[in-house]
């Protein structure tokens, strides 16, 4: 991939993430402790500052630095969860994926290891539950942009009816039915900044 | 009214526990410790009546919760008992303080 | 002292991690060797894999590293941690469910006997059952 659309969808998803930092945190106090918008913020503000090197990268390689980066700079769960996404995906796809069924088979491998770092899986209340929708929508789709972009929308609101069994949400039960899952809401975000810069070609 | 009792390979011994708070964590810590310092097998109980517990598992020592006053009886068994049975009487006798 | 198992604590709190660790060397002594670390990225509450990998490494031994660890996040970094290390090392490095402080107290415990990471280990877990 051009050094420029790398950096063009490290800003994209920086600043989708940053815009809604508030609206994270209002998510995240309700159900958890009220730290994944500071913390998602500060990891994609440090893939940022990595820009120029990381969008140097062959895509895959890239994909696997801004993973460690979040690793490295998020300070909660979530640093490992998507770190985890992000370096499976560009292990399994060292270039740019060819077509959708090759995107969606990189995003598999991204939801295995999250399922594995996360030990859960969909229906939990958590990120899975825009990922795996998501990977599905761009498998069997004909415009798998838009049907990303509406799996993502409508995984994220199937989660506030959910129970949470994994993470700091699990404390709360079934007080934690009614409120969108932040891990989610993050997850949706990164998926439309992607969809937005994929977009601008056409 | 402490003292040891030592044949070879198998040692026996007591003390009174002085410190006003009995065997609290710290002491229990150091007990343990101090076992452990060994080869022979040793054990302790809590009274005369109380169970044999390990002196080297720091769970089983912690969970004696012998109180003030209470007498502490060790038994080892091993090449150097004797040696052992000493160290921890004394370790008693010193409130802990070794 | 190589020939102990060695403690790692992880706490949210950098204040709570050192408290344990001081409560370890008053009460165990300096044979076990213990590194703590506390606090995300940003000096925050949180945990930070970076300083985790620091604290195993620092302590590393032969014998390996027994860790105990607080809520959450600290274990998912302290996954990740344990799975960024060199592979001969990774087998060596234990997470122990236990409570941070005093399974850390009853792991160097056992430690300090020169006891094998299985033994420390289910020493620390032995405590609340």
């Amino acid at each position: 991939m051009a050094p420029d659309r790398l950096q063009r969808l490290i800003d994209a998803a920086s600043a989708n993430i940053a815009a809604h930092e508030e609206e994270l945190t209002t998510l995240d106090r309700a159900i958890g402790d009220g730290d994944h918008g500071a913390n998602m913020r500060r990891g994609f503000a440090a893939i940022e500052a990595a820009g120029a090197e990381i969008s140097s990268l062959e895509f895959g390689a890239a994909l696997q630095k801004a993973g460690m980066t979040l690793v490295m700079s998020v300070g909660g769960a979530s640093g490992p969860l998507f770190g985890s996404l992000l370096m499976a995906m560009g292990k399994s796809a060292p270039a740019v994926p060819a077509n959708a069924a090759a995107v969606a088979a990189m995003l598999t491998e991204g939801i295995e290891s999250v399922k594995k770092r996360g030990k859960g899986d969909v229906g939990a209340k958590t990120m899975l539950d825009v990922l795996v929708p998501v990977r599905d929508a761009i498998a069997s789709g004909d415009d798998p942009i838009a049907a990303a972009r509406a799996a993502a929308d409508a995984g994220l609101a199937a989660t506030r009816d959910m129970k949470a069994t994994k993470g700091r949400a699990s404390f709360l039960g079934e007080r934690s039915i009614g409120h969108l899952d932040p891990g989610a809401r993050s997850s949706a975000l990164l998926v439309h900044a992607i969809c937005d810069v994929l977009e601008e070609r056409k | 009214m402490n003292g040891i009792i030592a044949k070879s390979w198998e040692a026996f011994g007591e003390a009174v526990i002085r410190d006003p708070t009995g065997l609290h964590a710290r002491p229990a810590v150091k007990l343990t410790r101090r076992a452990k310092s060994h080869h022979a097998e040793i054990e302790v109980r809590a009274g005369s009546a109380g169970t044999w517990i390990n002196a080297k598992s720091p769970n089983a020592v912690m969970k004696l919760k012998a109180g003030n006053g209470e007498r502490l009886y060790f038994r080892a068994l091993g090449e150097d008992a004797a040696v052992a049975i000493a160290a921890m009487v004394a370790l008693v006798e010193q409130d802990f303080d070794g | 002292m190589n020939d102990c198992v060695s403690i790692v604590i992880v706490s949210h709190s950098p204040e709570v991690a050192r408290g344990a660790a001081d409560m370890v060397r008053e009460m165990v002594g300096t044979e076990v060797r213990v590194a703590h670390c506390g606090g995300n990225p940003a000096g925050g509450l949180g945990t930070d894999v970076g300083a985790i990998l620091r604290a195993i490494e620092s302590v590393y031994g032969p014998k390996g590293v027994a860790m105990l660890i607080d809520l959450g996040g600290a274990e998912t970094n302290s996954e990740m941690a344990i799975e960024m290390l060199p592979e001969e090392m990774r087998k060596n490095v234990v997470i122990c469910n236990a409570p941070i402080v005093e399974g850390a107290v009853m792991a160097a415990t056992e430690a300090a006997g020169g006891a094998s990471l299985q033994a420390v280990r289910a020493t620390a877990e032995e405590f609340l059952s």
